[in-house]
Order: structure tokens, then sequence, then C-alpha cells
């Protein structure tokens, strides 16, 4: 309801939603009961579940496992052309919003401006996942997440039709599967909320090279030459800036929340996303302990902290909401047999292991997780899987490489998982940190 | 059924290491000049103990390294940087091999690493977005000598 009022407001004076504080939509929620304390509106409902219906039909037919998922609302710049989009997924491991076209309804899609670049044509933007790319437009919209917004904010529409409906082979060439589709990317959307405080940084800010991101002049004749863009989180916008952000309050980092789903799994599991790292009185940090990670300056690239396991130091471990299992290689973990589930872990009991967590500030805190059978839980019909693991390599490695153990979303289940941004202070500390 | 595709890729790779102008792993040292062009790097080679290091290093900052043998012939690429290389370049011959591997299969989907592991060709990749990394090689045609722990 809140929300709504909220929208409503934006049509009047955007910045009275989340822009005065805590409790920032107060005047705009005046009708309610004037009592202390305020309603704080920094967070949203988050939930791991089987996905988009559409997904769940047809002959490919499959639901989503260990995937977190939140609802937005875009609206056409300052107006109340306004979509709520569901199951979204919430990814600490990339930053920028990115829609599916196809989800967006064609009166919104037509109002949400295109980004245009120095020569006065659309901006097109390719963007490289761990498993393939999407590529698409760059249009603009008023941004609500819960309860904070951001005005004319930049969001890559993925699949989006005329020019953007030809991928450039420079987009194509990093590999992997072209995921212009809910049913191939496996949700509406995707909201990075990382360390990083725009998706690309310096890299597309120089010419030359492959980057995170890359944005490319889209006239008539299509999509094909790499231009630069800045790197900035409050208008004026040019690369896609991490919503949070872009926030004007609550703008140094989240935290997730998620119960422990029983060890056998659950349909779905609900918990909280937060805005803002002790800006409320709901966002401590409390005892958590502070890992400083690497920055977008690291020639390794930035999120990155130290992982110590079974006597290995994995000096490019991160933590990843994105990831839906703990990727790392020990070779001494039985790998599942059968054929659906190569490369994933199924050890013929629950298996504990002691994984110490190490940030760049020396700091170091244990992080013990179990691992359970995949091969057991991906027979389930549940969607929230614990201690599902694999090994990247897919099957038994010949090579150490690499130095990397990612905590893919199993590792929120039952933990509160701050996340820093990069220059922006966060009780106390300046981030890029993560903290548990 | 499998035989054959191991002999196709085989016959693939020889060819490659025929024609070289255009593909990095299998071909020879003019392919290393093709990549070092088409990425528009910097390249610096250093040589080792089994093998030559060529490193290409991009104007931001990503870098690519190829393993080359006594003979010139790349037997392995690495990548580390903020997205993935041209892959299509730095694959050649067997990128068609990588894309096909990692096509999505029925059933439970999961964002994993692409990876391919071939008697001819293996794949590891891995990092998320602002942070990739990944090494291909053929493991049979490494040098005497040479480690797979060697490759960074």
């Amino acid at each position: 309801m809140i929300r709504t009022l909220c929208a409503l407001g934006a049509l009047i004076l955007l910045s009275a939603c989340g822009g005065g504080g805590g409790g920032g939509s107060s005047s705009v929620a005046s009708s309610t009961p004037p009592s202390p304390p305020p309603t704080l509106t920094n967070t949203a409902a988050v939930t791991v579940d089987a996905g988009p219906a559409v997904l769940d039909t047809g002959p490919d037919a499959y639901i989503q496992d260990n995937t977190l998922f939140v609802s937005v609302t875009l609206c056409a710049p300052g107006t109340t052309n306004c979509q709520t989009i569901d199951h979204v997924q919430v990814d600490t491991g990339s930053v920028g919003l990115r829609i599916i076209q196809s989800v967006l309804s064609p009166s919104l899609l037509t109002a949400m401006p295109l980004q245009t670049d120095p020569s006065g044509n659309p901006v097109g933007e390719c963007f490289g996942f761990i498993d393939g790319y999407v590529f698409g437009s760059v249009r603009q919209a008023d941004f609500q997440i819960g309860g904070e917004t951001v005005a004319g904010m930049p969001l890559q529409v993925v699949g989006d039709t005329g020019v953007f409906s030809t991928v450039p082979s420079s987009c194509s060439s990093g590999g992997g599967m072209n995921m212009n589709t809910v049913p191939e990317f496996g949700a509406n959307g995707i909201i990075g909320i990382g360390t990083t405080t725009t998706d690309c940084g310096t890299f597309c800010q120089t010419a030359g090279g492959f980057s995170a991101a890359i944005y490319y002049d889209c006239p008539p004749s299509g999509c094909a030459s790499i231009i630069a863009r800045t790197a900035a989180a409050a208008a004026p916008f040019q690369q896609l800036p991490n919503p949070v952000a872009a926030m004007s309050v609550d703008n140094n980092g989240t935290i997730i929340s998620l119960p422990a789903p029983p060890a056998a799994g659950e349909a779905s599991l609900a918990g909280t996303l937060y805005f803002g790292i002790g800006t409320q009185t709901n966002n401590a940090l409390g005892a958590a302990t502070v890992l400083t990670v690497t920055t977008s300056a690291s020639a390794n690239g930035p999120g990155l902290f130290t992982a110590i396991y079974s006597g290995q130091t994995l000096n490019e471990s991160f933590l990843d909401s994105g990831s839906t299992t703990y990727f790392f290689v020990d070779n001494t973990i039985t790998a599942c047999s059968g054929a659906d589930f190569v490369g994933y872990y199924c050890p013929a009991s629950p298996l504990s292991l002691n994984p110490t967590l190490q940030g760049l500030n020396g700091a170091s805190v244990a992080g013990p997780i179990t691992l359970n059978n995949a091969q057991t839980l991906l027979s389930t019909n549940f969607s929230a899987l614990p201690g599902l693991g694999a090994n990247p390599n897919v099957v038994t490695g010949l090579m150490a490489y690499p130095n990397s153990f990612d905590f893919g979303l199993p590792f929120f289940f039952g933990r509160k998982i701050y996340t820093a941004l990069e220059g922006r202070s966060a009780g106390g500390t300046v981030g890029p940190y993560i903290a548990f | 059924m499998r035989q054959l595709r191991t002999q196709a890729l085989v016959g693939a790779a020889w060819l490659v290491f025929a024609a070289p102008a255009h593909a990095a792993l299998g071909g020879a040292y003019d392919s290393v000049l093709a990549d070092r062009a088409h990425l528009s790097a910097k390249l610096s080679s250093s040589p080792a103990a089994t093998h030559t290091v060529h490193a290409l290093t991009t104007a931001n900052g990503g870098v690519a390294r190829e393993y080359a043998r006594p003979d010139g012939g790349v037997f392995a690429v690495s990548w580390r940087g903020p997205a993935r290389p041209d892959l299509r370049q730095l694959l050649g011959g067997y990128f068609d091999t990588f894309q096909a591997d990692n096509a999505p299969r029925g059933g439970r989907r999961a964002r994993r690493p692409l990876a391919v592991n071939r008697a001819d060709i293996v794949v590891h990749t891995g990092g998320h977005p602002g942070a990739f990394w990944g090494v291909a090689y053929l493991p049979k045609m490494t040098p005497a000598g040479f480690s797979a722990r060697d490759l960074q």
C-alpha cells in the first residue's frame, strides 16, 4: 500500500520516496497513524521458489533451484505508467538491473526512453555471465524496490527488438548461451547488487580490451562500434549503476537475510533484503565480522577474498547469491554418477566442511557448511536445496585451477550476509566488504 | 559415435596447425600475432622450462596468455579480466566444440561455469561479472615435462 502511494507520489515529487532518511516516505504515507516508531521502508521481501510460471511449461519445462527472487517496479520517467515485475533474480555477483523484454508491457516499454550516445544513436549493451551473455538496449525508468527509488535509472532491456535483435559477434564471441528469453535466463530479469557502484567501471571508459560490459553505438544499420561510457552512480548516468548505489539513502550496501531450509530441501523460502548498512534501526552491522574484498581496481577483479579450504589458500573466492551451488574443487568428495548430475557432489551422507573466509583486512571467520547429496536434492520438486555443491571443472580436474571457492546461495541460507559497496562507508568501515 | 566425433576433432586440430592464421589454440606463432592484432593487445613473451608464454594485455587490463611449445605450436590459452575475451578468436576451431558442450540440456538448470572435458581439449572457466578467468588446453599437444598445474 505504501508502495503504491509512493509510486503515485513519484509523479509529484520523486525524491519524496525514500528520500528523507529514515521513513523517507512518511510525508506521502501521512494517512497512517503518526505514532512512532515510523515504519521502515528500506526492505523488500525476497523468495527462493520455482521461478516465473512460464519456466514450468512446454517440453523443456523446469523449476528453478537456489535462485533468490525479488519484485521491482518500473515506471516511465515522471509518470504513473508503471509495472511491477516479479521474479527478478537478486545477484550479489553482478551489478545493474536487467529485464527480459518480453515481460514488459508494450506501453511501458515504448515509454521507457532509449539511452543515446554522443552520435545521437541508441546505446546497446552486452553483458557476460558465467554461463553465457545477454544483449539488449539501455533504457531509462523510474525504479522502485521496497520503499527505495531511483529516478531515471538506466537498465538493460534484454532481447529488445529492432536494431537490438541482432547480437554483435563481438558479444557472442565471449561464448556460452544467448539468454534473451525468460526460460533461457531462468528469471524475468536480474538485479545486480554486488560490490561495485557501476556495472563496468573504468573498463568501459577505456577503449579496447574485453570488458565486463560492452556498450555499443546502435545506428539503424546495427550495433557494431564499441563505445566508452562513464561510470557514474548518480545522474547523469551512462553505465548501468548498482541500483543500491544510486539510491538517495540507504545506499552503502545491502543485507540478505534468509532462513535455513530443512536438509532435505523446501519448496520455497521467504526472506528479507535490507537496503543500507547502519543507516536505520533495522540494518545495524552488529557483531558481524567484516571481511574487506578486492576493489574494481584489482587486477583479478572486484569482490574477491581468500578462502582457506582443505589446506589450500584460495585467493579468488567470493560470495555470490547468483550462484545456485557451492562451486569448488575437491577431488576427494564423491562426484554424482547420474548422467544428469555430472559435476555435482554426491556425498553418501551429509558432509561437514569448514572453509575459513579471510578478508584483505586480515580478519577471518569460520564459514562451516554441510554438503548434501546433489542427486537426491535435485530429484525432488523443491527449489531451496541446502548444501548443493558442484565442481566447476565438471570432472576430476588435472589442474589446481582455479584458486577459488564460490560461496553460492546455499551459503546464504540461515545467515545474514552483508555486502558493502566500494568507496561507501558502512557501519564504520569503508567498502567494499562482505560481513556475516 | 563418440569415437567418430573424437576423430573429427583430431582432424580439425591438424588442419588448424597446417593453416594457423585464424586460431590461437592449436595454431603456430603467427596465430599469436593474429590474436594480438584482433585484441589490439600488447604482446610480451617469456620463456619457461618447457614452453614459452605469450602474454597479450589489452588496453583496459585484461590478459590472455598463450602457451607455446618449442616448435611454436600453441597448446594452451588462459585468460583473466573483467570479462571473457573473444573466445571465438582464441579457441579457433575449438570454439564450436566449446559452444556445443555448453548448450543447455533439459531438466534442472544451474548457472554453472562453462567447461569442456574431452580427451583432446579441456576448458575450465570461473568467476563472476567483473572477474572472469579461464583456461583451455590440448592435453595431447603439451610438450614433454609440462604440467597442467603450470597454467595460470
